[in-house]
């Protein structure tokens, strides 16, 4: 498989780590414990296209939010994490 | 003495009969030509028989002359290089070759295992399953070892292989497989264009069936054609051309394996030359231009040594100027195998017979049986009567029930031509069925790949020609080229016509797949079993899982099937085609990853010191680690180990902790950011000092732990464990760009930048002040626990030092920059020389962690929380931070948990090893009372005992309780006291003051 | 006592050996370990990469690399390394933590990598066949032009890849900075690489 990385280009497989489901979000710190079970353990099974965490260890170190049909391996889109770089993020 | 090649054509071929080559096959001398394989060589020797079949030891001779070989298989080389199963029809000869039969005892000649054709009924479809069910203790002691003795193919060599394996990448607009004339049309339309061209051929000359086929294109004949091509091909610097090449599989992303066979034709590779290059190929195209293999019909004796595929025999014949027989039958269902009697006949050859089962045979191929005296039979072959020495005559049923007999010496058969699908279909694409030339062809093929020529269905010249100049053309243009000049080459097309034809029912057994033994009747058989899916036909009877992967007898397979289920072809299906196509050995997958270089390795900027040193390494994940310093006269390591421990407790002495996770963690932020990463808080920490800290996993178990030091406002300096340092930073890259990416935080690994030493003792402000500038203050006011700051060495050097102790002593780590560190290791020696300093390793180190209490790997196991390492109360209540809310869980506060305390044995002389279980005293040990266990053991010098530490239920409320330890894997007994964890110095004085 | 000795060792010391290795005649490919450099990250503070960059420019002459590029400056190489990120590649203490830190203060980030980094240049008529070898990058020219860099691995190890300026004879010529811990076992798997193109071996003290 091969990721376009939107800072280094098209890479291989090797140079990337996989995490997971990109679509939870960490509750918020005053978040009751059923909120935060949900994020920790709960995961759709998508046999189809997902969002998901990569990580470019082997290469910039960016966190990118890879689309990718579970089916096909095809990969549609590839963002950068919301703080990869130095970009503003609003609080 | 090398025997006369009694079956060489007086001339022809593409041998080179100027380079005479020798070879024994059985310890039998032969001899052959350059351009030879090894099955051509033997063709040319007249040898038949050359191997013995899987399960029945059948005889068995050369089927084909390529990579779909079923039979053919031998063990090549000798010594540390015989490699089994070696096709004998793609192993080029060189001089000295040397190859043996398989699967046979004592000789290929006589081989007592033919005794298992008497006991056929019992080894029919399915009887590994049937046969050796119970009891079920026979399996290990009698059926498993009495199988692998007697089946199987080959013998490994045994030894580790002498030769190198590499590995390599390449990139190219467009990669094509195979050199035949679709592959080499592909190849001038995509480099006329100007794109970056691959084109892989596994054989090790280019041309694919022209080379036996010849043919007239561009008015040229074949092989002018080809010189002409590779000509042009040559002077383009985009294209390459890689012989010997096979692409075995295709992955996601547009990446292909290949493998080449570097110098496989060699006796050993040339000094520092690889045996095999393994490729990774990114292509933005590929064309399929594999062709197609020409399949067998399956009927009785089709598997005696002389019958052979049509094609093979014209590649012997033409290609390799060898007569694989001198009287030839041909037994064909379609045009195409009528080839083979013109280049026989050409080849001054007889010609026996044409059995062909079609019921419309062409007015010229009857007046060129006409003219050249031979009868045309319509019928099919009901059997052979021959044996090991080769075929003596052939069966006929004609049709219209009458019978005839055919003298001849060898049968050629074609059942028709099946395109090579299994690139096509690595991807799960399912090949479709065409009924004009009864075949699958490709579909669904992955991304980027399309097939052309005969692998797409199209077995014409002029066809192929057409079909590969159209789809290199396309491939570059997809690729971004543009149109390339030239036109497309042009050859005529030749008739194809073909009347179905799979099986011929008849007595005797008829062999589908003759690597594995799979007879028709197993097939039939299979299917009244009820096993009428493929995929399960396939496992029931093994049909194509061989090393051949049923190349030449899938597709008879599933017409058989489809025959007895009354379906057709293209319901019945196909199984699912994977890679790799043809075998590859493991050493090339590997390539230089074997031995010392299985992985990358780490060096701490102290270790060639170390090694002068004598030091003992132990492997921690990628580092070497220096575990003791022997010195003369000590017998063991324990020796060792006690000594450096005293020395330290004692004195003072030092240990490269440089493998230790180093990050910089930098920003207005930072702070903030580890505050929560950290179950404690680090936004308070004052500049120049450092805290011990504890990360959570979101899950609320612990993660990692170490010290963390604040040298600037905006800048910590913070540690990790050696094993976890490369996860820690991804996990901290994590919380800084997804988790919380409004905080500025920036994170720079540091772990290669700073040589770290610790160095513990009492003595251990007497060295440094040795090796620190005098202006500096170290006293425990000037420099007191926990502080952390730069400080200038004697001699210029700038350092970071940090009072932490993870020995329970007077202690401090000190940083200089990594190139410093050995020179940092000689100059600790200097220094130390008058208190007497004593390097000291890894397994001194953990005996003093053990004796201070301190918890490491074994404990931060992935199942332990803060509290059940005695560090509840680090967890800031004041501040959200990773792992919080789930680290409240009901079971993880639960009371009953085990929890980590001290442990010694009560009889003081045993030796405790970690792993035992904690049961209540009295109890019978068991699962309902297992307690927990015993996780870090170590002699310690200072209580002179055996202590450990141990993870046991309400452990602190059970302090002087003695329980049992079990350990029913060493078969160990015993009664241990639990005890404070900090079996040293429990107040901290010696490390304060 | 023996006085200290304060000897900088490069990690690659006892591991290269200069001169001729493997396959005989023309050497195929020259692997030459440069000694001693300064080498600080520099990377931006949150919302400030535009900052960075005119900081960097001020201070450099040149505009800062914001892909995967170099930039040449004055006794320097700005070298890309990541997002708002980049390595400034010097010698002889003219671009350390110390003399940096003024001008980024506002806007970025520094730290010292001179000593976590071993730097080996590899050139010859062989060079892109042995890198093919450690590196799935397509070193082709027109794909990795002159002052294209990369930061990505070798042989599992990370690694920040460039292409310099051509040698005087023409030929292509390539820098690898690998981490110093790793740098050994790497330069082996280099030289078992190499080994059939025959490797010339040697190291200069100083950057070019």
């Amino acid at each position: 498989m091969r990721i376009t990385c939107p800072f280094c280009g098209e890479r291989e497989l090797g140079e990337f780590t996989y995490l997971g489901d990109a679509k939870p979000m960490r509750p918020a710190p005053g978040a009751s414990e059923d909120e935060v079970y949900d994020y920790v353990y709960l995961r759709d099974n998508i046999a189809g296209v997902m969002d998901e965490n990569w990580y470019h260890g082997g290469g910039c170190r960016a966190w990118l939010k890879v689309t990718r049909n579970t089916l096909t391996h095809e990969i549609s889109a590839v963002e950068p994490a919301a703080g990869a770089g130095a970009r503003q993020v609003a609080k | 003495m090398t025997s006369f090649q009694s079956n060489r054509l007086a001339d022809g071929g593409l041998v080179d009969r100027s380079a005479p080559l020798n070879f024994s096959f059985d310890g039998k001398s032969f001899s052959g030509f350059k351009g030879d394989t090894l099955a051509s060589a033997l063709v040319a020797n007249g040898v038949k028989l050359v191997g013995r079949s899987f399960k029945y030891h059948r005889p068995r001779g050369i089927l084909t002359a390529g990579s779909e070989e079923p039979n053919a298989l031998v063990e090549l080389r000798s010594g540390a290089r015989r490699e089994p199963n070696t096709k004998a029809t793609t192993a080029e000869l060189y001089e000295g070759l040397d190859a043996a039969s398989q699967n046979r005892w004592p000789s290929l000649d006589f081989d007592v295992m033919s005794v298992n054709q008497l006991f056929a009924p019992i080894f029919v479809a399915g009887f590994y399953y049937k046969t050796f069910m119970w009891p079920a203790k026979f399996w290990e002691a009698i059926y498993e070892p009495a199988i692998r003795r007697a089946a199987g193919l080959g013998r490994a060599a045994g030894i580790a292989d002498p030769d190198h394996y590499d590995k390599a990448w390449a990139h190219c607009d467009v990669l094509i497989a195979g050199s035949g004339p679709t592959g080499l049309a592909a190849a001038l339309a995509a480099g006329r264009s100007g794109a970056r061209v691959i084109l892989c051929e596994e054989d090790f000359v280019l041309g694919g069936r022209l080379l036996a086929d010849g043919g007239m294109i561009d008015g040229l004949p074949a092989a002018e054609w080809i010189a002409r091509t590779l000509s042009e091909l040559a002077a383009m610097p985009d294209v390459r051309i890689m012989t010997r090449t096979t692409l075995f599989g295709v992955y996601d992303g547009g990446t292909y394996g290949a493998i080449e066979r570097v110098n496989d034709h060699l006796p050993s590779p040339p000094e520092h030359q690889v045996r095999q290059r393994l490729w990774r190929i990114v292509a933005k195209r590929c064309v399929v231009a594999a062709g197609a293999l020409e399949r067998p019909i399956v009927f009785a004796g089709n598997d005696t040594p002389g019958v052979m595929m049509a094609s093979a025999m014209r590649s012997y014949i033409a290609r390799y100027a060898a007569a694989p027989a001198r009287r030839i039958a041909l037994f064909t269902n379609n045009e195409d195998g009528w080839r083979t009697v013109e280049t026989a006949l050409g080849a001054g050859l007889q010609i026996a017979a044409v059995i062909d089962a079609r019921a419309e045979i062409a007015p010229e191929q009857r007046s060129l049986a006409s003219k050249s005296g031979f009868p045309v039979l319509h019928g099919t072959v009901s059997g052979i009567d021959g044996g090991k020495n080769g075929v003596r005559k052939i069966s006929v049923s004609l049709t219209g029930g009458a019978r005839a007999e055919v003298e001849a010496d060898g049968l050629a058969v074609s059942g028709g031509w099946n395109p090579a699908v299994g690139l096509t279909s690595y991807h799960r694409g399912r090949p479709k069925w065409r009924d004009d030339i009864a075949a699958f062809v490709p579909d669904g093929a992955p991304p980027g790949m399309v097939a052309a020529g005969a692998a797409n269905g199209a077995f014409g010249l002029g066809a192929c020609l057409r079909e590969g100049f159209a789809a290199g053309a396309a491939a570059a243009r997809d690729a971004g080229h543009g149109n390339g000049s030239g036109s497309t080459p042009v050859a005529d097309d030749q008739a194809f016509s073909l009347t179905p034809l799979w099986h011929v029912a008849g007595k005797g057994k008829a062999f589908v797949d003759q690597q594995h033994d799979v007879t028709a009747s197993d097939i039939e058989l299979a299917q009244r079993e009820g096993f009428e899916s493929v995929e399960h036909l396939k496992r029931y009877t093994t049909l194509g899982m061989a090393t051949d992967q049923g190349k030449t007898s899938n597709v008879a397979g599933l017409a058989i099937m489809a025959a007895v289920t009354g379906k057709s072809i293209p319901e019945t299906g196909t199984t699912i085609y994977r890679p790799p196509y043809v075998p590859v050995a493991i050493g090339a997958f590997a390539g230089h990853h074997r031995d010392e270089t299985f992985h990358a390795t780490r060096l701490t900027p102290s270790h060639h010191w170390a090694a002068e040193q004598g030091a003992i390494f132990v492997d921690t994940g990628l580092w070497k680690r220096a575990q003791w310093y022997p010195r003369a006269g000590e017998k063991d390591w324990l020796e060792s180990v006690t000594r450096e421990v005293k020395a330290v407790r004692s004195g003072v002495g030092f240990c490269d902790v440089s493998t230790l996770g180093k990050i910089d963690v930098h920003g207005a932020d930072a702070g903030a950011f580890l505050d929560r990463v950290y179950i404690n808080t680090f936004s308070n920490l004052a500049v120049g000092k450092a805290r011990y800290g504890l990360m959570l996993r979101e899950d609320g178990i612990v993660y990692d732990d170490g010290t963390t030091s604040r040298l600037a406002e905006d800048h910590y300096f913070l540690t990790t464990t050696t094993a976890k340092a490369g996860l820690v930073m991804q996990h901290l890259e994590f919380c800084r760009q997804v988790l919380f990416p409004e905080l500025d935080v920036q994170l720079t690994s540091v772990s290669d930048q700073w040589a770290q030493f610790s160095i513990a003792g009492p003595k251990t402000r007497d060295l440094l002040k040795e090796i620190v500038d005098s202006s500096e203050d170290l006293s425990n006011e000037g420099f007191p626990f926990m502080g952390a700051r730069e400080v200038a060495l004697r001699g210029g050097v700038r350092a970071r030092l940090f009072r932490i102790s993870f020995s329970g002593e007077m202690a401090f780590e000190i940083s200089v920059p990594a190139r410093y560190g050995e020179a940092m290791a000689r100059n600790l020696m200097i220094a130390g020389q008058p208190f007497g300093v004593t390097p000291y390793g890894t397994e001194a180190l953990g005996v003093m962690r053990i004796e201070k209490g301190h918890v490491a790997g074994p404990e931060l196991s992935g199942t332990t929380t803060a509290a059940d390492l005695g560090l509840g109360k680090m967890m800031s209540t004041k501040k959200d931070f990773i792992g919080r809310v789930m680290a409240g869980r009901e079971a993880l506060v639960a009371a009953d948990r085990q929890v980590v305390v001290g442990i010694k044995p009560t009889d003081k002389t045993r030796r405790l090893r970690s792993g035992a279980h904690i049961i209540p005293k009295g109890q019978t040990p068991g699962p309902d009372n297992d307690q927990g266990y015993i996780t870090s053991v170590c002699y310690s010098p200072t209580a002179d005992q055996w202590i450990g530490l141990a993870l046991v239920e309400r452990g602190r409320e059970r302090i002087g309780e003695i329980v049992h330890a079990h350990d029913p894997l060493r078969g160990e007994d015993y009664d241990v006291e639990i005890c404070n964890p900090v079996f040293y110095d429990p107040d901290g004085g010696r490390q304060r003051g | 006592m023996a006085e200290f000795s304060w000897e900088i060792r490069s990690p690659l010391h006892r591991a290269l050996v200069s001169g001729p290795f493997g396959a005989h005649g023309e050497g195929g490919v020259t692997l030459t370990e440069i000694r001693n450099f300064d080498l600080v990250q520099v990377m931006a503070r949150r919302g400030k990469a535009a900052e960075m960059a005119s900081a960097a420019n001020a201070h450099f002459g040149v505009a800062v690399p914001e892909t995967p590029k170099t930039a040449g400056a004055a006794e320097a190489t700005l070298i890309w390394s990541g997002p708002d990120q980049f390595f400034v590649l010097s010698k002889g203490g003219r671009h350390q933590v110390g003399s940096l830190a003024p001008g980024f203060a506002a806007s970025a980030s520094l730290s010292d990598q001179s000593h976590a980094r071993v730097l080996i240049r590899i050139c010859g008529d062989k060079a892109r066949a042995l890198l093919a070898k450690l590196s799935s990058i397509d070193l082709y020219p027109a794909a990795f032009p002159v002052g294209t860099a990369a930061a990505t691995s070798m042989d599992h190890t990370s690694v920040t890849l460039w292409r310099g300026n051509d040698a005087r004879d023409g030929q292509a010529v390539f820098n690898v900075l690998v981490f110093a811990t790793f740098a050994e076992s790497l330069w082996h798997t280099m030289l078992d690489s190499g080994a059939e193109y025959g490797v010339e071996i040697g190291h200069s003290e100083d950057l070019a």
